[in-house]
């Protein structure tokens, strides 16, 4: 379908791929890490347009949620008590009134950007919605690694997002170009260590810090 | 005061109920198997340190809780909480909160929260559970026994959060600040009975351990305001990711001690103090906490009345494997009179350790079972002619019920 569009919209049609390896600091694999190519070139039109971020345990699952932007993204509460989701983020901002079960219409993600979205009755609840314009993203796997394929020759720019890195900066980004018919690689080692994992403890209708 | 919180609780309740776009209601039944060695226990008149004294051996009724939530809208919800204990006589069920709490949703990183009722001071870190009780063990540290035996906040409490982690930023920080009347009482148990280590909670219309033997005061009202005068708390926290958690508190009562009320046969106790804590969780399995207080309560006899320091501090660990829990905790306490008007200057330290196991049987029913040991030394007991040192053992049995 990438091949497609990019040769009608009349562009190299030789589709290339793009390895990403990412290590933490001590050299350990990076796993779970937002990997986006981005590129001046026309992207490829949209085919998955709808998302979930369910509620379960008094977490949101996921954690991490890769969309693309114009994504409709349901928000049902699996949980016995009631949630209240928000997010004032710059790239999407909205509210939910207090609800159960699957009574909230979708929330359109039409920005591209970090979304994080809470929820107002419990403050531990914390996930994020990663909005990307490109057709080239991905997680990567236990071993740090992530492969794109169908990219057209031509100049990207890599963006590596993990919800724990702690680099002083909200991305790394890394250009990398890519000829006809050659794969290209691209290797990120974060300089400092990740933060530490959030901790769910509450995980029953019963929890309620005082 | 009693008749007009009452009044607003029920008033609360029944505007809630009528207009609320969601209800909530609690349940909790807890059936006890006890066998102490006390002499006497702490919550029925006596001096011991535990809840149970060896004429409670046997099964008893843990406690029977009542709880209903109510959002009158997306952002203010009602709270009340009712507890009875098996052991206590009057009143079966009392109130121990009951509260508005106006919470709106954040559209910045900053968030204004409102509490108006009776309810607990952010002084725990502990008491994580609905109807304040505590994952880890049955029977609370000496610390959080104690906010439970003699304080409420009963006023209004606003709070301003910082949230910086739904911002980009790996840590929340908070601040909140209380005025509060009717806790003029509050410091008569610290220092009349000195530290304990149970998991009773005082209602907002009860009294802690009524008794007849002299020299312990009786008490009919707890909450109670007698000197018009406004106590307050503030409190700040941080947060970073829920591995670390902060809290210090500060409270004074501000109770004018040379005031006499013949209602409850006493003096106001002006009391202020300090609480420190940390929560560590570095994973799901792993909690420990860390918490002390220190302060003074005054009352009575005006230019020089009596004067009581007392201070306490744990240390608490728990590890959770699945539905199975297992805690341990170390608490050290103390209690120093340095001035009286009556030639007898009580005195009271101790420490205890308390092993408590949990198993989680399902959504509903639960099985506990705490062993504790506290020793200490009690000047008070040798007036009512038990000898001053102590060490009570006590073993809890616990089924408990959650809807």
């Amino acid at each position: 379908m990438a091949c497609t569009v990019l040769a009608l919209l009349g562009c190299p049609a030789q589709a290339a791929a793009l390895s990403v390896t990412i290590l933490q600091a001590d050299g350990r694999p990076l796993t779970g890490a937002v990997v986006v190519a981005e590129s001046k070139l026309a992207y490829p039109a949209r085919t998955n347009v709808k998302a979930i971020m369910d509620q379960r345990d008094l977490m949101f699952v996921p954690e991490v949620l890769l969309i693309r932007t114009g994504t409709a993204v349901e928000f049902p509460n699996s949980d016995q008590v009631r949630h209240q989701v928000y997010s004032f983020s710059g790239a999407k901002t909205f509210q939910l009134p207090l609800y159960a079960g699957k009574t909230q219409p979708p929330v359109v993600f039409d920005r591209a950007g970090i979304v994080t979205v809470g929820c107002n009755i419990h403050d531990a609840m914390i996930a994020y919605i990663f909005v990307t314009d490109s057709p080239w993203h991905g997680r990567s796997n236990d071993k740090g690694a992530l492969q794109l394929a169908d990219l057209a020759a031509g100049n990207y720019l890599v963006k590596i997002w993990h919800p724990r890195m702690n680099e002083g900066r909200q991305l790394i980004e890394q250009a990398v170009t890519l000829s006809d018919n050659a794969d290209g690689s691209v290797k990120i080692q974060l300089r400092k260590a990740l933060r530490g994992a959030v901790h769910h403890h509450t995980t029953g209708k019963q929890w309620q810090d005082y | 005061m009693a008749r007009l919180l009452k009044i607003f609780a029920l008033c609360c309740a029944q505007t809630v109920f009528q207009q609320a776009i969601g209800h909530d209601l609690d349940l909790s039944i807890d059936l006890r198997a006890v066998s102490s060695n006390a002499t006497q226990s702490r919550l029925t008149g006596g001096l011991g340190t535990t809840r149970y004294a060896e004429a409670n051996n046997g099964l008893q009724a843990g406690l029977l809780r009542l709880a209903y939530r109510g959002d009158l809208t997306d952002t203010l919800q009602f709270t009340g909480e009712a507890i009875s204990y098996g052991e206590r006589s009057e009143p079966v069920l009392d109130i121990t909160e009951a509260y508005l709490h106006w919470r709106p949703i954040p559209d910045s990183a900053w968030r204004s929260q409102v509490k108006l009722g009776a309810f607990y001071p952010e002084i725990s870190l502990e008491n994580r559970l609905r109807g304040w009780s505590s994952p880890y063990t049955l029977s609370y540290s000496a610390i959080n026994s104690w906010v439970g035996e003699e304080l409420r906040t009963i006023g209004a409490e606003y709070a301003l959060d910082w949230l910086g982690q739904k911002s980009g930023h790996a840590f929340d920080v908070g601040f909140s600040a209380a005025l509060f009347g009717w806790n003029d009482p509050a410091g008569t148990v610290i220092a009349t009975r000195g530290w304990g280590l149970h998991d009773q909670q005082t209602g907002l219309f009860g009294d802690f351990g009524k008794h007849d033997q002299q020299p312990l005061p009786e008490r009919t009202l707890f909450y109670d305001e007698m000197d018009q005068r406004v106590g307050y708390h503030y409190a700040v926290k941080a947060d970073y990711r829920g591995l670390i958690e902060l809290h210090a508190l500060h409270y004074d009562n501000r109770a004018d001690p040379a005031v006499y009320s013949a209602e409850i046969d006493d003096t106001g106790w002006l009391t202020h103090f300090n609480s420190f804590g940390i929560r560590i969780t570095p994973n799901e399995q792993l909690t420990f906490i860390w918490q002390r207080l220190y302060g003074r309560t005054y009352a009575g006899d005006p230019p020089a009345p009596n004067c009581f320091l007392f201070s306490s501090w744990f240390g608490l660990m728990s590890v959770k494997s699945g539905s199975d829990r297992y805690s341990i905790r170390y608490d050290k306490f103390d209690m120093n009179q340095m001035v009286s008007t009556y030639r007898f200057y009580d005195h009271q330290q101790g420490h205890a350790w308390t092993l408590a196991y949990s198993k989680q049987l399902g959504e509903h029913w639960s099985v506990s079972i705490e062993g504790m040991q506290v020793d200490s030394q009690h000047r008070r007991r040798t007036r009512i002619g038990l000898p001053a040192a102590a060490r009570e053992r006590q073993l809890q049995l616990a089924l408990r019920y959650d809807l």
